[in-house]
């Protein structure tokens, strides 16, 4: 493994462990520089009020050059949020994790977008073409080819 | 009275020059995000995760939109199809900026 995402992640821990999270935010594991979870609550009057989701990012070895695998983790315990852009396995459609991912980008500023992607949600739906895409998705999202049809939410 | 200086010892210290005024370095210590390389989050004095020795051998470079990088930083991610030859920062087509020294 490269060391470029080692060091990178270490530096995103360290400010993580000193500064703490952004509101709503929290660590459940970063043992490791390939595997992060978090929760993630949407704070204030929104359709998520008193929801809390976890959040995976897996990490390439040349992050931050590649970008993270970002997905809702969806298991016993935990469900993806509804909303027009998850996909009920957790796959989200955000042109961030795809094809507008830039290495300035991290994971505190993934979580920050994904935290307001739900904030300003207006209504609580699936993705039309949900079912079909859940049936056929890639193990990861970032094989999917998304079209990012939509920047009101 | 008289003194003899029998021992000196000099110290010196180097920085980019990154167009940062000194109002600016001033207040480095507040906002440290802007002396650091936005890709690896390395000072700029220091170096690139690939590089051992900061200084020339791992020099910056300068945008045309007055983005500064690490050199090797940038050219690693220009590399990348997914970076459509894009600064990091503000996603328009990078240009390298020719750099005049003037001092």
């Amino acid at each position: 493994m490269t060391t470029i995402s080692k060091k990178r992640l270490a530096k995103e821990l360290r400010e993580l462990q000193t500064h703490g999270p952004p509101t709503g935010i929290a660590v459940v594991s970063a043992e490791d520089f390939e595997c992060w979870l978090f929760t993630i609550e949407v704070l204030g009057n929104t359709l998520y009020e008193g929801e809390k989701f976890c959040l995976r990012f897996r990490f390439p070895g040349n992050y931050p050059i590649e970008s993270p695998e970002v997905t809702f983790v969806v298991d016993e315990k935990w469900g993806a949020p509804v909303h027009p852009h998850i996909y009920s396995n957790g796959h989200i459609c955000a042109s961030i994790l795809g094809n507008e991912w830039s290495p300035v980008l991290s994971v505190v500023s993934v979580c920050l977008t994904l935290q307001s992607m739900l904030a300003s949600c207006t209504k609580k739906q699936r993705p039309q073409d949900n079912d079909r895409y859940v049936l056929h998705a890639p193990l990861s999202p970032k094989k999917t080819r998304f079209h990012y049809d939509d920047d009101t939410v | 009275m008289k003194v003899a200086v029998k021992q000196w010892h000099a110290v010196a210290y180097w920085k980019w020059d990154t167009g940062a005024t000194t109002e600016q370095d001033a207040n480095a210590d507040e906002d440290a995000e802007d002396d650091v390389c936005g890709i690896c989050r390395v000072s700029f004095e220091g170096c690139c995760p690939t590089c051992k020795m900061p200084g020339d051998d791992c020099p910056l470079i300068w945008g045309q939109c007055t983005h500064v990088f690490h050199m090797h930083c940038l050219l690693k991610w220009l590399n990348t199809a997914s970076s459509k030859q894009q600064c990091p920062m503000d996603r328009r087509t990078w240009v390298t900026a020719e750099r005049k020294v003037d001092r």
